[in-house]
């Protein structure tokens, strides 16, 4: 589980990078998290790895409360994770095999154990094959498949990807998300985040839309499972979107005169996504 | 952790020296040539020490008994003098060789000698060299309170010039070796710290799938170790060639060896093995830590 209570990140630099962010994705959740570049995506992928700190709120992981956490139990909180970042982030001189065992070596799991259990997560992912090859041999599409059998290996309660099909062809995206998808169906709770409209229009899910640092939609949607509207339009969708939350913040009076954000998604996707309901916020 | 998990870990570490060959290589290359310059420096002071101190032994003390003093005294003062502290050599030098030496030291006037056709007259004596040059003039005092003894000579002078080169010595080469050490830490540092940083996203993956630190760092310690051990052999191998060179050129040279005395070049065998432990250590010791070391400022994701 991941929540996140009134969550402020302000950088040395003053930059509001996140601005009383609150959220909670329930176990066995598949949350995508959409949002143009600098609107705080990559700082919250940071806060849920404990690489930096809030400034305000908490942040709470897999029963972890990351405001509180000492620094030696950090190791000890992530392999309660798994992570697929968009660069792979293999390690160039371990074989397909080692970068896998290695999550492994560091539970101190048994030999036995790595020995039958690598495998079996390398043949979930279709890469059998290329058990003993380097990530430099490797396409992008391999490279990611790995990094995420690694991200299951150790069973993980969350897995967080961001940006898992941003460094590889689109058709292979797809390939990639099924994958997710297909560990999530098994209990995993996923995080993902992307640029991918697309991806996200096909196959549906909790969307969290972050912009300016502030949770602008949080919507689950029916997935099209096809390409039926046009990326523009969704992206127009969720701009719009955006903008009534913000009035939601002016006064009552104010807000009144606009346009209520729920009415402007349901309009831009009117036959395309069915809103299904708000998602715990 | 298993016994598994640090064999796991020391593997690793020897497996990444050939894995990153290039900057193993460095930094084996870099240890090499810092233990060498220490090391000679290290060996030349203690060699320019033992030179000094040899020449200090050259440095004798004439002891003269008094006139009319019994063979049988002279004797029992000559054991004397070798049971004293500080005194190395005691070279008995009866009346006729004292005027022998005086024939051979007085370049000119020997007519004077053709007058002269007795040595009775020159006193009894000793020759004495010391063995610390350092505390000649307490050694001198103490003979001179030996009863029946007429006098003790020695030179001060070269006494105290020596005292003074040893310490000139000691002060460079202390000073150089402080140096050579200070630019040999910094060169190690520089490299390990680039070979480190060329895997800092290695270490950073391992920070982000839940790795101590000091599982990462283990295997950075054998790694430094192992490359480090090995740059220790290397510079004793070198230093023994060397050293072997140098000395056998040195001893060759006769009229050196006369001044220094010739068992005051250190000969590599009464020295091998603290060289060898010391380069075997040193190098580990900084190759691992070395490594350890640079790994600090990536563990902190």
């Amino acid at each position: 589980m991941v929540e996140l209570q009134n969550v402020s990140v302000t950088y040395s630099g003053g930059v509001d990078a996140l601005n009383n962010v609150s959220l909670k994705i329930n176990d066995g959740d598949f949350a995508f998290v959409v949002g143009s570049s600098g609107a705080g995506k990559s700082t919250m992928i940071k806060l849920l790895l404990k690489e930096i700190d809030a400034t305000s709120g908490n942040v709470i992981v897999n029963g972890y409360n990351l405001s509180k956490l000492k620094k030696r139990k950090i190791p000890e909180f992530r392999r309660t994770l798994g992570f697929v970042f968009q660069d792979f982030r293999l390690i160039p001189s371990m074989t397909v095999y080692e970068n896998i065992a290695f999550v492994l070596r560091v539970l101190d799991a048994p030999l036995k154990y790595i020995r039958k259990r690598v495998p079996y997560v390398i043949s979930l992912v279709g890469l059998h094959a290329k058990t003993n090859s380097y990530p430099d041999e490797l396409s992008g599409g391999e490279k990611q498949r790995v990094a995420i059998a690694r991200a299951l290996v150790n069973d993980p309660q969350l897995i967080i990807a961001d940006e898992p099909t941003g460094n590889i062809d689109p058709e292979l995206s797809y390939e990639i998300v099924e994958l997710l998808k297909g560990i999530n169906d098994q209990g995993t709770t996923i995080l993902m985040v992307t640029h991918e409209h697309d991806l996200v229009r096909h196959f549906g899910g909790r969307i969290i839309n972050i912009t300016n640092g502030e949770i602008v939609y949080d919507e689950i949607v029916t997935g099209t499972n096809s390409e039926i509207l046009p990326e523009v339009e969704l992206a127009q969708a969720m701009e719009n979107a955006a903008r009534p939350r913000h009035e939601y913040a002016m006064p009552v009076d104010t807000a009144e005169e606009n346009t209520p954000y729920v009415d402007d998604v349901i309009a831009a996707i009117q036959g395309t996504v069915t809103q299904k309901g708000g998602a715990d916020k | 952790m298993k016994i598994s998990g640090i064999k796991y870990l020391a593997n690793q570490g020897i497996e990444n020296i050939w894995k990153n060959k290039m900057m193993a290589f460095a930094t084996f290359c870099v240890l090499l040539i810092s233990l060498l310059l220490v090391g000679c420096s290290v060996l030349f002071y203690i060699n320019m020490n033992s030179m000094i101190l040899g020449l200090g032994n050259q440095n004798e003390v004439a002891v003269y008994i008094e006139a009319d003093t019994p063979q049988e005294r002279v004797d029992e003062i000559g054991e004397q003098l070798k049971t004293m502290e500080n005194i190395s050599t005691v070279t008995y030098i009866s009346k006729k060789e004292a005027y022998e030496r005086m024939q051979n030291q007085i370049l000119q006037g020997k007519e004077i000698f053709e007058y002269i056709d007795d040595y009775q007259f020159m006193p009894d004596g000793f020759s004495i060299t010391v063995a610390d040059n350092e505390k000649l003039r307490d050694t001198v005092d103490a003979i001179t309170r030996i009863e029946d003894v007429q006098s003790a000579d020695s030179s001060p002078q070269v006494a105290e010039f020596l005292r003074e080169l040893r310490r000139v010595v000691t002060l460079i080469a202390g000073a150089a070796i402080i140096a050579l050490a200070a630019v040999s830490m910094i060169m190690i540092s520089n490299t390990t710290k680039a070979s480190v940083f060329a895997r800092r996203e290695e270490i950073q993956i391992m920070k982000y799938v839940g790795a101590t630190n000091t599982f990462i760092r283990t295997p950075f310690f054998v790694e430094g170790l192992v490359t480090g051990f090995f740059s220790g052999a290397g510079a004793y191998f070198i230093t023994w060639a060397i050293y072997r060179s140098v000395y056998d050129i040195l001893m060759a040279q006769g009229m050196l060896m006369n001044a220094f005395g010739a068992g005051s070049i250190v000969p590599f065998a009464d020295i091998r093995l603290y060289c060898g432990l010391a380069y075997l250590l040193v190098g580990s010791l900084v190759g691992a830590f070395g490594s350890v070391v640079s790994t600090r400022k990536h563990l902190d994701v």
